[in-house]
């Protein structure tokens, strides 16, 4: 086998002579390697540019060994980058040396040297090519829904169809999992809002107020959204990862050639345990919010029966009929945005984390217009 | 430090390795010598990659010692296991280049990381690498746009960088056809002849083992250590152990045929 030259542990040695005419010799000795050719090229950078070199002429016979930052140095000297307009020659490289000194010449630089890439393009373009997203995102929040409208509901019907071993799963991994995280927020909240309304209910000796505010915020707006924010959070990026890992894998393509429908294989199960579970979880920290209200109430001083009673005359069943119906809607975008995010997943290693970072902005975007739309519907149909 | 003779690079002792409790290969003992071409080979599941693993120090052995140009890499720590890691470079199956970077970063990327070398020559010495492995033309592109023997390519443009003595490269030939598998065979054969590099490769193509390598060992799982070892071609020709003759010569195990009715 034939290998090169030992490597001894000396350190480089550079000698710069310059002569008259531009005539210029360097000689290099020793060890050129990643760590001793940044001196090296300090050197040389400080002699030779700028000192009018015409004509330049490399020695290296000394050179016992060269790694790939030694022959990256000769040929940037080759390549004249040191000494622009000179002519310079590299002598004295070992037999083997010289084969790797020639198998990268200055053509190869030049052809493969990557030049700048123009990054930026004309507002028009972008304008155009942000639209055509758009479009095609639309499209495909149809095509999803579509799809979702006709598997949905023969799953239902048809026992078997549906998957119920993986709809308990989610349910567990999406709903029980989720009752602690839930209980803290919904407990804080409680006694977030009991805290700040009863500063202010005090102005008017009207304490006994914050039972009514609590309760009210809690069964109407607060539990509901809670809930679907911290659902956003915690399972509709995990379907969307969940199913976006599945596709990059190919896992959906082989659904498909069994014959199996992805969206009723992996949707339909998520979206059931989501409409199962968001309302359950929206009662829960209602009934946990409250709870968080009550404490304060109780540290200031009223009875748990008088608090009971104005927590009671407060809420109508109205009301929590529309705190539930939110958790409802609620529970079908953080699910149905979380799947539909994850098979929108396209390749790339970076592909997984997009989708999810989209399924959990898409969804808290659409709780927020959902709940809107809730609000503006209720008031009118008072 | 420990006395090997010279042309010793890696030395592999009593090494025991296995997931928890789980032995997979117990009281391996192997030396690699400089500049050989020297493969790992085994029936798939009995230990190749994790005995790799375990070499390159991502896996810690359950006992004994992996040995590097002087260095226990098993018991190196912070410093000592940084200079051994600089030793060698690694090729994974799938490549593993960072799929946002272009071919040319990806390859020099430890340059940046570990030397002070002025701009002008990282970009010069990541060029050389990427032409030495025929991938001079392709380093605007992304990862994602390459084929997966370029992609393999590039990964070895990366792993010799830095010049290490000692190239890991695991399953090469893994998913490639032929032509581009005996593209790396031709690579891995130019790189050890003209540069000296010394290669560990774990494998089970048994053409490229015969066209590239020096010395194999091959491990089993029933018996939990190295079966066979020697020239490729002499195990094809004469193993005395009826597994390892059927291994080499690609017979196929008779129970797992399906029989017409």
């Amino acid at each position: 086998m034939e290998t090169l030259p030992p490597t001894p542990q000396t350190e480089y040695e550079a000698e710069v002579k310059l002569g008259p005419d531009g005539l210029a010799r360097v000689v290099l000795r020793g060890r050129l390697s990643a760590r001793t050719v940044v001196d090296c090229w300090d050197t040389l950078e400080r002699r030779l540019r700028g000192a009018g070199v015409k004509t330049l002429e490399v020695d290296v016979s000394g050179v016992d060994f060269c790694g790939g930052a030694g022959f990256a140095l000769l040929r940037y000297l080759n390549m004249g980058r040191m000494t622009p307009g000179a002519a310079v020659s590299v002598v004295g490289l070992a037999e083997g040396f010289q084969r790797i000194f020639e198998g990268f010449t200055s053509q190869d630089y030049d052809a493969f040297h990557p030049q700048p890439q123009k990054r930026s393009h004309p507002l028009v373009e972008e304008a155009g090519h942000a639209t055509g997203q758009l479009l095609g995102d639309l499209r495909d929040q149809m095509d999803f829904l579509g799809s979702v409208a006709a598997n949905f509901p023969p799953s239902l019907i048809s026992p078997k169809r549906m998957r119920w071993p993986e709809v308990r799963h989610v349910f567990e991994l999406a709903g029980a999992n989720a009752v602690p995280i839930v209980s803290l927020v919904s407990l804080l909240l409680g006694f977030i809002i009991a805290f700040e309304s009863a500063q202010r209910l005090a102005e008017f000796g009207a304490q006994i107020y914050v039972a009514n505010t609590i309760t009210v915020v809690m069964v109407r707006e607060m539990g509901p959204l809670m809930t679907a924010i911290l659902l956003a959070g915690r399972s509709a990026s995990a379907f969307a990862a969940e199913i976006g890992t599945m596709k990059v894998n190919e896992e959906l393509n082989a659904l498909e050639t069994l014959g199996l429908s992805p969206v009723r294989f992996l949707v339909v199960p998520r979206l059931m345990a989501g409409v199962m579970v968001a309302p359950l979880l929206t009662c829960y920290s209602i009934l946990m919010g409250v709870v968080g209200g009550a404490l304060v109430m109780l540290g200031l001083g009223f009875s748990l029966r008088l608090i009971l009673h104005q927590m009671a005359s407060s809420v109508r069943l109205e009301d929590l009929a529309v705190g539930i119906s939110k958790g409802v809607v609620f529970g079908i975008i953080v699910s149905g945005v979380g799947c539909w995010r994850g098979l929108q997943t396209e390749q790339g290693p970076s592909a997984v984390g997009l989708s999810t970072t989209r399924a959990v902005v898409t969804s808290l975007l659409l709780i927020i217009v959902a709940d809107a739309c809730f609000s503006t519907i209720s008031y009118f149909l008072k | 430090m420990m006395n090997e003779p010279d042309d010793i690079v890696i030395s592999v002792k009593n090494l025991s390795l296995g997931y928890g409790e789980r032995v997979i290969l117990e009281k391996i003992n192997f030396q690699v010598k400089r500049g050989e071409v020297f493969v790992i080979l085994g029936e798939s599941g009995c230990g190749k990659s994790t005995l790799m693993k375990t070499m390159i120090g991502l896996n810690p052995p359950q006992s004994g010692e992996v040995w590097i140009e002087g260095g226990d890499l098993v018991a190196a720590q912070s410093d000592e296991r940084l200079r051994l890691l600089r030793k060698f470079g690694v090729m994974y199956q799938s490549g593993a280049l960072f799929g946002s970077m272009t071919v040319l970063e990806n390859v020099r990327l430890p340059l940046d990381e570990f030397t002070d070398l002025p701009e002008p020559l990282k970009e010069l010495v990541a060029l050389a690498k990427l032409k030495m492995v025929g991938l001079g033309s392709a380093v605007n592109k992304m990862p994602s746009e390459l084929s997966g023997g370029m992609q393999k390519r590039a990964a070895i443009a990366r792993a010799m960088v830095m010049d290490p003595g000692i190239l890991f490269l695991d399953e090469p030939s893994a998913g490639l056809d032929p032509i581009t598998s005996a593209g790396i065979d031709l690579l891995v054969s130019g790189l050890s002849h003209h540069l000296g590099i010394t290669f560990v490769i774990v494998s089970h193509e048994l053409a490229s083992i015969y066209a590239i390598a020096d010395r194999v060992i091959m491990v089993d799982c029933q018996s939990r250590g190295i079966i066979a070892q020697g020239k490729a071609a002499d195990l094809r020709d004469a193993a005395a152990d009826p597994w390892v003759h059927r291994f080499f010569n690609r017979e196929a195990d008779a129970s797992h045929s399906i029989q017409p009715t």
